[in-house]
């Protein structure tokens, strides 16, 4: 009977030692408290190497799991991933509002410009309403061009403009008994927002926000890039666009069969007529947020929405381009330079302008008179002049890019 | 002394593993105890412009306690934890006391009377870029 | 040597025959350590827990994951218990299969049966106090089962817990029974237990004329049984909860969506399969009462085992008792397997 006590006593001491040994060996977790939630987090115990997300999205403020979701106090992996939104894309638009909405955040009021997941739903770009009522109207399920459907449904009480709806329906294929637009749901719904890309290198890109905000290194099968950036280069904007075209007859997408390297002829598709600005800027240096994110209205078409013209930075044969002068500190264009700083405007700077107030802020007039530009995905300078003055022979009323094109369009 | 017996051996060994494992369960209590859940006490507290502090002045400020002196050498902040047994100094007409057991401090937090021994903190003050006051009592 | 304080807590010497582990199996002694475990881990964890519905979870997880050897501690907390009803199930059907429930003995079956409830109630109100996603349902199930019994059924519901659904009150409440309300009953009634054992002539053998075997072991000898047993079981369960954690969930919140399936805790699956065959108060109240009323009229209406036969497994003279027993545990069983076996996977429950 000693014996076996001596053996229980020996089985308790080297279990205890076990359970020991065991728990030293368990890696130490890495605390954060996000000065934003003030709940810890255990996420950096495995994912401390990660990059920070963006200079704006610190993570000793925000930590992950108020944009992530998932299980803050989790070592396990699986549980801690167990209830992240929208996998590792949170800014996917099905989750992009518990993720990235909030009124402090990126679903405030239009008065502060913090209405983006707002206005992002409302798009054209993530309601494709124009692709949709082109095609329900082309074969006759509407009777006019006016957007009835969008990928998502999608409603908006206050109407600012002309031509904003006050909703959308979900657009369901499985009502449509048109052969056409059957086979327009299938081949050709993939360069929404919210759409899986096609596959192959070109198209690739995530979901939601980070469609165009987390621009693709390579190529996505390198992993995820975790990055938000708002110097969007032209290479992300063409996975969607400048890819080729449709064939209306057979409803196939009909990729472009081109194969270059360098940006002259990378960038728009064959067919294109574009200038030199338009090749060697980037799509986001002269297209503005409320083009490519909505302005809160729901459009019908692309065409309402896209308001850009030569005229806005280089004025026409009788008219300077409109400027406006910075003089409150908390100017929208302040903000926007912080959050890529190519240039560091101060108070009392004068930039450019467009027809709606839009701050184009990575422009400046420089006291000769003639305008700076510093492009602002890759901070190259441009200096340039205004048209009044010059030898345009432009006719004021012609301000389709068509017309400027006929004099100033590059040849491959 | 006779040699010990192998029942005698079999009891020590046996006492000896008890007590090893005793000694690891107490060690693993401790450690167990030892640990802090909650967030650590604030060391930093902003207190807002510098405007709001003219020259001159002298504010109690009661989150950290302390007093904050801004003056022509510029801000001074004294902590008003006694020094004695911890309560909050109060300042009143005969300068700062302290309510529990009566200890005196003058302006400079020296003591004046009572049973504390030791005048009373000196805290860091910093001004920010923003133009805040921010204390340091860590 | 001289008896000292633990060997004077039980008798001086007691027959050989029944003390021996394959009569007894060790399963009261074993509970009774297991209830022990349970308290000191209680209590160790009581320096952590947070009993209000937004800090329990986030407590919880402080202890698995930040408090040095709190894994271990919960999961020793957690295996005690899930163990402490499988060991009383097993010394209930141990003293029906030797007749050791015959007079003067009855009461103390009784006894028995109670403290098996409480250890019940006990496991629920824990589980109940993990405040996660994985016991939303049963906290919502097992509260609204109150109210479906008649007349008293909504007062009841708010004594327990607290308000009108399941919220801050409730787990305050389930607090207070946890660790002090059911806790006192358990002890009193453990103690009056035990103490009726030694009453009723210890460990039931057959009368001194028809003993055969009147060998017996000293309280020395007894007592280092039990200090091996607890030696040789604390080991186990201390590995048990080094390789086997205790479940742990998303902690419920205002906002958050439930996910997959709603499960009972493991000891309720037999009750929730149930519930799948109709009326909740049938089925969820009155049939598990009934139950529990068959065990305890087992002693009084089947016929009692003869004395010749005490001491010893599977006497013939008290059969009937045995097959009902046996019967009422294999359909808990099954009806246990059905249940858990019609569930796809889901969060874990105990």
């Amino acid at each position: 009977m000693n014996r076996s006590l001596l053996l229980g006593s020996g089985a308790l001491l080297l279990v205890l030692v076990l359970a020991w040994w065991l728990t030293s060996r368990q890696p130490k977790p890495v605390l954060l408290i996000p000065t934003l939630t003030g709940k810890p987090e255990y996420c950096l115990t495995c994912h401390s190497d990660l990059a920070q997300i963006s200079p704006s999205h610190p993570v000793k403020t925000f930590g992950c799991v108020i944009c992530h979701g998932g299980d803050a106090l989790a070592l396990n992996a699986d549980q801690a991933h167990s209830s992240m939104r929208g996998g590792a894309n949170p800014s996917d638009l099905s989750v992009v509002q518990q993720s990235c909405g909030g009124g402090n955040c990126h679903s405030g009021t239009a008065a502060d410009n913090s209405d983006h997941i707002q206005r992002v739903m409302g798009s054209v770009q993530s309601t494709y309403a124009g692709a949709i009522s082109t095609m329900l109207y082309t074969f006759g399920a509407e009777p006019d061009l006016t957007a009835r459907f969008g990928i998502h449904a999608v409603s908006d009480d206050v109407i600012t403009t002309k031509t904003g709806v006050p909703a959308l329906k979900v657009f369901d294929p499985a009502t449509e008994t048109n052969p056409f637009i059957k086979e327009f749901a299938t081949n050709c719904l993939d360069c929404h927002i919210n759409a899986k890309p096609l596959t192959g290198q070109p198209f690739d890109r995530l979901t939601g926000c980070a469609a165009c905000h987390t621009p693709k290194i390579d190529s996505f099968s390198k992993g995820q890039i975790h990055k938000l950036t708002t110097a969007i280069p032209y290479t992300q904007c063409n996975t969607c666009h400048n890819q080729g075209n449709y064939d209306l007859r057979t409803m196939t997408f009909v990729q472009r069969t081109d194969q270059s390297t360098d940006r002259l002829h990378n960038y728009y598709q064959p067919i294109a007529q574009f200038t030199k600005c338009e090749y060697t800027l980037d799509c986001v240096d002269c297209h503005t947020r409320t083009e490519a994110m909505g302005d809160g209205d729901i459009h019908s078409n692309e065409t309402q929405i896209q308001y850009i013209q030569c005229q806005t930075c280089h004025g026409t044969p009788s008219q300077l381009p409109q400027t406006k002068t910075l003089t409150d500190p908390n100017d929208i264009a302040f903000r926007l330079a912080l959050l890529n700083p190519i240039v560091d405007p101060k108070v009392g700077d004068t930039i450019l302008v467009t027809d709606k107030g839009e701050p184009l802020w990575n422009t400046r007039v420089l006291p000769d008179g003639t305008y700076q530009l510093v492009g602002k995905a890759t901070g190259q300078v441009f200096t340039f002049r205004p048209v009044m003055g010059s030898g345009c022979t432009q006719i004021g009323t012609d301000q389709s890019s068509a017309y400027c094109h006929t004099c100033h369009s590059v040849q491959r | 002394m006779p040699d010990p017996s192998r029942r005698d051996f079999l009891k020590l060994t046996t006492t000896a593993l008890l007590a090893a494992s005793g000694l690891i369960g107490l060690a693993g209590l401790i450690r167990f105890l030892d640990f802090q859940p909650g967030p650590a006490p604030k060391t930093e507290f902003d207190l807002g412009p510098a405007s709001n502090f003219p020259s001159g002045t002298q504010t109690v400020i009661s989150d950290v306690p302390a007093l904050l002196t801004h003056n022509q050498a510029g801000f001074s902040a004294l902590s008003l934890i006694c020094t004695h047994l911890g309560c909050t100094v109060w300042q009143d007409a005969n300068g700062l006391t302290c309510p529990c057991h009566g200890s005196r401090y003058d302006d400079k937090g020296n003591v004046l009377q009572g049973p504390a021994k030791k005048p009373l903190a000196s805290l860091r003050v910093e001004l920010t870029a923003a133009g805040h006051v921010i204390v340091r009592t860590g | 040597m001289r008896p000292n304080f633990f060997h004077h807590l039980h008798p001086p010497t007691i027959p050989a025959a029944q003390a021996r582990w394959r009569y007894t199996l060790g399963a009261g002694g074993l509970a009774i350590f297991l209830m022990l475990v349970l308290g000191v881990t209680g209590i160790l964890e009581m320096f952590y827990y947070i009993p209000t519905p937004d800090q329990a979870g986030l407590s919880i997880q402080t202890i698995t994951y930040q408090v040095p050897f709190g894994a271990l501690v919960r999961n020793l907390h957690f295996w005690a218990a899930q163990l402490l009803l499988i060991v009383i199930a097993v010394h209930l059907v141990r003293v029906v299969f030797t007749g050791a429930y015959a007079p003067p003995r009855r009461f103390n079956y009784l006894l028995g049966l109670a403290l098996f409830v409480i250890a019940i109630l006990l496991d629920f109100t824990g589980y109940v106090l993990r405040w996660d996603i994985g016991v939303q349902w049963a906290l919502v199930v097992g509260t609204n089962l109150i109210k479906t019994i008649p007349w008293i059924g909504s007062e009841l519901y708010i004594i327990l817990t607290g308000s009108t659904q399941p919220g801050i009150a409730t787990l305050i409440r389930f607090y207070a029974w946890h660790i002090f309300g059911l806790m006192l009953g358990a002890a009193i009634l453990l103690v009056w237990h035990i103490f009726r054992v030694r009453r009723d002539g210890g460990i039931a053998i057959p009368p001194p004329a028809l003993r055969t075997d009147n060998k017996r072991i000293t309280r020395y000898e007894l007592v280092r049984r039990e200090v091996l047993a607890m030696l040789f079981s604390g080991a186990a369960l201390i590995l048990l909860a080094i390789f086997l954690p205790a479940p742990l969930d998303e902690p419920i919140t205002q906002t958050a969506e439930v996910l997959g399936e709603a499960r009972a805790p493991w000891f309720f699956l037999w009750i929730q399969q149930m519930l799948k065959w109709g009326d909740p108060f049938f089925w969820g109240v009155v049939v598990p009462v009934l139950l529990l009323v068959l065990l305890a009229l087992i002693p009084y209406i089947f016929p009692k085992p003869a004395d010749r036969e005490l001491g010893r497994w599977f006497p013939k003279s008290n059969r009937l008792a045995q097959v009902t027993l046996a019967v009422i545990v294999l359909v808990v069983i099954i009806l246990s397997i059905v249940a858990r076996l019609s569930m796809p996977g889901g969060p874990s429950a105990s």
